[in-house]
């Protein structure tokens, strides 16, 4: 009886250890890697899974509803790798949840862009206009920083990226700016000279970046760069590496700027740009 | 603190303005609303059932939408009267859209108080309707009406912190984007503690006007 118990014992624990370690078609080990994604869009990782798998990794993508749960759930480890964010949100949230986690690639740029239904140019914006902008404190410093690269203000040096309008330092076209919530941006260009509209607002607004705005973000704006996050232990990881290769390619750029048609900008710089 | 005492004194004037004109149109929204309402529904003065089922499910309407969503869905209209969506001023006309219905409401409930005694006393007198409304309705029901008001305008004050939506500014929106948002809690104290202060003074107001009217 012992003998038969043990035998289904070590049976199960064969059958398991295969499934942790199946034997892909062409004999190399195949690693499963669960990756979590916010909202429903995974088309970037769908193309990138494509590849990983050729090569024996198999990427499972997790869905998050939130902006929250990607980066517990990593830290808990029940995910092993997340990309959803920009630098900017991940260094505020691993300081305020204490959470021991690392960026290893950056991937994408969501710009934001400023637009104007009267005015085709920047320089255009005449004296004393009104400039809409959104009124929560991250989008406002992101709003601020690239008015300030469109050369319609200065900010100061040590200019805090949750900042607000007192922050300006030098605004030549005194120009009045109306904080107004972020979905409100677009509906508000019949009556002001120009809005500064997030990306995803824009484009539920039927707008896009790279048509229709007059100024938008390139990558430079560094803080709001997209980012792979591992757990800090797994930063020298080659299964997460490589998945990090894979997404910085050529290929996956290509496809990057046909699928969002530039509204989404492939950037792949050193984590030393984002101050890692 | 992120904010200095001049942004609070300005919001403070923001709000003040919201909240005075707002109630100032919205009672002259409400206010004949409210009216009717009473007197055309059934067994009334003026009993006119289509005109009643209609109002009330107008004013039900209103009452229903999400005021954000109000906010939004009144652009064109706001924009014909104000000449723009954003601002102070264009605060206003979705508060009014928000705050007479609901006046409306308040006003039908004062009034449907009114002991029926008093109508019938004044029918048999043969007072014409208008007669009715306004020397009896009315001058029987003020005292109620006031605290009604004192209602509507304090959720005024409530809802005209979402004004900051359309860059209407307010002592409400400082509270949200500084003390809120930007966890700056002296100035959510400093704000909030300045939303009770009004709200007190405009309960306490209201009350005495009332026992003041009813005293007569």
């Amino acid at each position: 009886m012992k003998k038969l118990l043990l035998s289904i014992i070590i049976i199960a624990l064969a059958i398991i250890g295969a499934g942790c370690a199946e034997k892909t078609s062409e004999g190399k080990e195949s690693t499963t890697v669960k990756l979590g994604v916010s909202g429903t869009d995974t088309r970037i990782w769908d193309f990138v899974a494509k590849k990983a798998e050729i090569e024996g990794i198999n990427i499972e993508i997790v869905s998050f509803s939130d902006y929250v749960a990607p980066n517990t759930a990593l830290a808990e480890g029940e995910i092993d790798v997340n990309a959803f964010q920009t630098v900017a949100y991940f260094d505020v949230f691993i300081k305020e949840h204490k959470l021991d986690l690392v960026p290893i690639a950056t991937t994408v740029l969501a710009p934001m862009g400023i637009y104007s239904e009267k005015y085709k140019d920047v320089k255009d914006i005449p004296d004393g206009a009104k400039i809409a902008l959104p009124n929560d404190a991250s989008n406002q410093g992101r709003a601020l920083l690239l008015l300030q690269e469109a050369g319609l203000i200065e900010l100061p040096k040590d200019f805090d990226p949750n900042g607000d309008l007192t922050q300006i330092k030098k605004n030549p076209k005194n120009i009045e700016f109306v904080p107004v919530v972020p979905a409100q941006t677009p509906r508000a260009l019949p009556d002001v000279a120009a809005s500064v509209i997030n990306n995803g607002i824009a484009g539920d607004a039927g707008l896009s970046p790279l048509e229709d705005a007059i100024f938008a973000e390139s990558e430079t704006a560094t803080p709001y760069l997209n980012i792979i996050a591992v757990q800090a232990k797994d930063k020298d990881n080659k299964t997460y590496k490589r998945i990090a290769e894979l997404y910085q390619s050529e290929d996956t750029a290509e496809f990057i700027e046909k699928e969002y048609k530039g509204n989404m900008i492939p950037t792949f710089v050193p984590l030393s740009n984002i101050g890692w | 603190m992120l904010v200095n005492s001049e942004q609070i004194i300005s919001a403070l004037i923001e709000t003040i303005q919201m909240v005075t004109f707002s109630l100032l149109f919205s009672t002259i929204l409400g206010l004949p609303l409210g009216i009717l309402l009473v007197v055309t529904r059934k067994g009334h003065l003026l009993q006119n059932l289509p005109v009643f089922n209609v109002l009330n499910g107008i004013i039900n309407i209103f009452r229903s939408v999400p005021f954000i969503i109000l906010l939004v869905a009144m652009i064109p209209v706001t924009r014909l009267i104000v000449g723009t969506s954003i601002g102070t001023a264009a605060a206003v006309v979705p508060l009014v859209f928000y705050a007479g219905p609901y006046i409306a409401r308040l006003i039908e409930n004062s009034l449907l108080e009114v002991d029926p005694g008093v109508i019938e006393a004044a029918e048999a007198m043969g007072a014409t309707p208008w007669q009715i409304i306004s020397k009896f309705l009315i001058p029987e029901a003020l005292s109620s009406l006031v605290l009604a008001l004192t209602i509507a305008t304090i959720g005024l004050v409530g809802a005209s912190a979402m004004a900051g939506a359309v860059g209407g500014g307010g002592i409400g929106d400082l509270a949200i984007t500084y003390g809120y948002q930007r966890f700056d809690t002296v100035t959510m104290m400093i704000t909030v503690g300045i939303l009770i202060v009004i709200v007190q003074g405009l309960q306490s107001f209201g009350n005495i006007a009332a026992k003041k009217i009813r005293r007569r």
